[in-house]
């Protein structure tokens, strides 16, 4: 009987055990190890943010889930992973804490055949002073990075809309909190959203909206923008995104590094060199990622943390690492089967694992900041990669030790995203992007890297009902309903 | 090499924004062919685009005939302050249209060792790098302009001409002081009509006839003299050509209904 530990039950992490829960049966063991008592719909969160949903919509328990699925559940978090085992015993383990109520505190060493680190990133607010201390979220800004931060967002939002009723004017800053951001298309996606809940409230007149992020043109979506489809006329994202927000009148400031944090005020430095500040009396402000910080331990006990992990944080996997600078990136550098390079029996996958390099130009202030967007890893991609390593590890147990490895690269990957704006069935609007493949090739395709007839993205009232349609689809398959392995990632 | 500007109803390429990697041969050739374009058609400056590239570059001409090379150029700041100019582009040849845009920016840019820059301008520098930073990006300032300035425009490509197009329709026209006489014709025809009941003279039926020529003759210089007019206002054609004939007819039927009921009353 062999046993597979996944740390994290995420998007990625909950899609590769229930999958590898399903095809091992009950002759072997899936353990899922997660901090949360609960699984959440990310995507829906920024409903939560403006009040439409609650914390409630987007979330379920996981105990009764996995319960159904047979997988043994530990509300725990990773502190280690000891892949040579110890001086005792040379059987790998990870060293877990429980967070569980009534049992906070107490470790564990859990043995594993397979390791699948799924842990997500940690919410770094700490990297921007005053944005929060490590992974907590500070006081002067709000997140919907989580459905208890997106209620919070809420609350914070219905008491501005309480002030601009009483006649105080209200200054609104949404975007990205540091240089190295990803997820702008959630911070987009928010400020239409707040822009469309202000209006319906009637006090839109009394409310200035302003956008900042790190993307280096307005619609680059950290993806490097695309080509948007309306109304049979291809126009670019950044004209796109320009027209939207000068109809719905909203600032922006762009190319920009927030690099502090107080109440009310933020301190910026743009990719020029300039610095700025600017005010605020909301702001909604995406932190940069991180790994979660899990330390790797030698048989010996030494410290080989540099040896799993990337400095950053992220677990190394089949990627080439060494690819030096923007011009010689390729797509080949991203990784395919996500098996760490020294220890064959560890996988990565979603956020977790670390990518070669970013996707989008780096580009540098003359100061040298970074500022540009690090490459998206959620969703859909996420999903997939999930689901492909889960494959892997079940064909290597169930068929022995030379199976081969699926693979699945994000160079070869497409990746669908839906912003909306109004949660309403006929009010709303939305943009759905599609996007081929996620890491651009460009020997394949000269230019931009992407195949421009997958690429593009089409506004309209069509795309607001996908996003509904997404939310239950999802919200369905992650609690194992009836048919579940039918719905795609 | 000089190569031909690429023109309206090209469309925008949609592999747009595609940054420069490496520069290589291909890349300095291309934008030598930019340098020698310009300076054939005697422009101020041209995205790569425009000769039918797809790479993010834009060459400009300063004042004292040197160029400048932008690779990969991002507008990054912009003014509070906007500024609206009569712009020309060699995109649509001939044609101009009000556009607005910041009036200062700041760009950053990189040079041929990929070296990054930023620059301020202000102005007419400040236009042209936004008019050219937009090709690059998949557009032209068609989509700049306001909702009534693309109307005007679209009339202007749909004629491919600047000259002759006013700025506006305007609301009275000459055509409509001989839709005045018609009328007034009209209102003595009624009269006419009216006083025949009162008088037996015969004289009445022959005033009516005559009245009734006149009017149809003003009805026909009426329909023609409106259609010289408004070819005067092609902005404004599509709707006038409807809305004369639409007069005529009304006009004319008043008249057959007067002719008719004087023809069995009178």
């Amino acid at each position: 009987m062999a046993r597979l530990v996944v740390l994290g039950g995420g998007v990625s992490g909950h899609t590769a055990a229930t999958f590898a829960a399903k095809w091992l049966g009950s002759a072997h063991e899936v353990v899922v190890v997660t901090p949360n008592s609960k699984w959440n719909w990310i995507p829906s969160n920024i409903w939560v943010g403006v009040g439409q949903m609650t914390a409630e919509d987007v979330t379920f328990d996981l105990a009764p889930v996995y319960a159904k699925a047979g997988i043994n559940y530990k509300q725990a978090k990773a502190l280690s992973i000891n892949p040579e085992g110890k001086e005792s015993s040379d059987k790998p383990f990870v060293t877990i804490e429980y967070t569980e109520a009534g049992r906070e505190g107490e470790n564990e060493e859990v043995e594993y055949d397979y390791l699948i680190n799924a842990t997500g990133p940690k919410l770094n607010f700490g990297a921007t002073p005053g944005l929060g201390e490590g992974s907590q979220l500070g006081e002067h800004t709000v997140s919907v990075c989580t459905a208890d931060h997106a209620a919070h967002a809420s609350d914070e939002l219905d008491k501005c809309i309480e002030k601009m009723k009483a006649g105080e004017r209200q200054k609104f800053l949404i975007g990205t909190g540091h240089g190295m951001c990803t997820c702008q298309g959630a911070a987009f996606e928010y400020i239409f959203n707040i822009e469309h809940e202000l209006k319906k409230a009637g006090v839109r007149d009394m409310a200035d909206i302003k956008w900042i992020s790190n993307e280096s043109f307005l619609g680059d979506f950290g993806v490097g923008g695309l080509h948007m489809k309306a109304m049979g006329f291809a126009v670019s994202s950044k004209i796109f995104a320009e027209s939207l927000f000068t109809e719905r009148n909203v600032d922006w400031i762009i190319g920009a590094h927030v690099s502090k944090v107080e109440s009310g005020k933020i301190e910026y430095e743009l990719l020029d060199g300039s610095t700025g500040e600017e005010n605020f009396n909301f702001s909604m402000l995406i932190p940069p990622f991180a790994g979660v910080g899990i330390k790797a331990f030698g048989k010996d006990g030494s410290d080989i943390t540099d040896t799993m992990f990337a400095p950053n944080g992220f677990l190394k996997v089949d990627a080439n690492y060494g690819a030096g600078a923007y011009e010689n990136w390729k797509a080949s550098d991203w990784p395919k089967t996500y098996q760490n390079p020294t220890y064959g029996n560890v996988f990565a996958c979603g956020i977790a694992f670390a990518p070669p390099h970013p996707i989008s130009k780096p580009m540098k202030s003359p100061n040298g900041t970074m500022i540009g967007p690090t490459p998206p890893r959620t969703g859909m991609p996420s999903g997939i990669m999930g689901k492909t390593v889960a494959h892997s590890i079940c064909d290597r147990i169930l068929k022995g030790d030379n199976a081969p490895l699926h693979e699945a690269s994000m160079a070869e990957m497409g990746a669908a995203c839906v912003a909306s704006a109004g949660k309403g069935v006929f009010s709303g609007t939305a943009a759905a992007m599609t996007i081929y493949p996620v890491v651009p090739d460009f020997e394949k395709y000269p230019g931009t890297g992407r195949d421009t007839d997958y690429t593009f993205g089409e506004i309209g009232l069509a795309g607001h009902w996908i996003k509904h349609i997404l939310h239950h689809l999802f919200m369905y398959k992650a609690k194992l309903n009836p048919g579940w392995t039918m719905i795609p990632e | 090499m000089v190569k031909d500007i690429v023109t309206y109803p090209t469309p925008p390429s949609v592999n747009y924004s595609t940054d420069v990697r490496v520069v290589n041969e291909e890349i300095e050739n291309l934008i030598q062919d930019i340098k020698d374009t310009i300076d054939a058609n005697n422009l101020d400056g041209l995205a790569a685009f425009q000769i039918g590239s797809m790479y993010n570059i834009v060459v400009i001409k300063k004042e004292d005939a040197s160029f400048l090379e932008l690779i990969n150029p991002r507008v990054i700041g912009a003014s509070a302050e906007k500024i609206t100019t009569i712009e020309k582009t060699a995109y649509f040849p001939g044609l101009s249209a009000k556009v607005t845009r910041d009036a200062t920016i700041s760009i950053i840019y990189e040079d041929r060792n990929l070296e990054q820059h930023s620059l301020k301008a202000e102005g007419d520098e400040a236009i042209l790098l936004q008019r050219k930073i937009d090709y690059t990006f998949g557009s032209s300032f068609i989509n700049k302009l306001s909702p009534d300035e693309k109307k005007r425009f679209s009339t202007k490509l749909e004629f491919g001409s600047d000259i002759a197009i006013s700025e506006s329709c305007p609301t009275t026209f000459n055509r409509d002081k001989i839709l005045k006489v018609i009328n007034i014709a009209m209102v003595v025809m009624v009269i006419l009509l009216i006083s025949s009941f009162f008088s037996e003279s015969d004289k009445l039926w022959d005033y009516q006839l005559y009245t009734s020529f006149g009017v149809l003759g003003l009805n026909i210089i009426y329909f023609f003299y409106a259609q010289y007019e408004g070819a005067k206002y092609t902005s404004c054609t599509s709707c006038q050509i409807g809305n004369i004939i639409g007069t005529t007819i009304i006009s004319l039927s008043k008249l057959t209904l007067i002719m008719a009921a004087s023809y069995f009353l009178m």
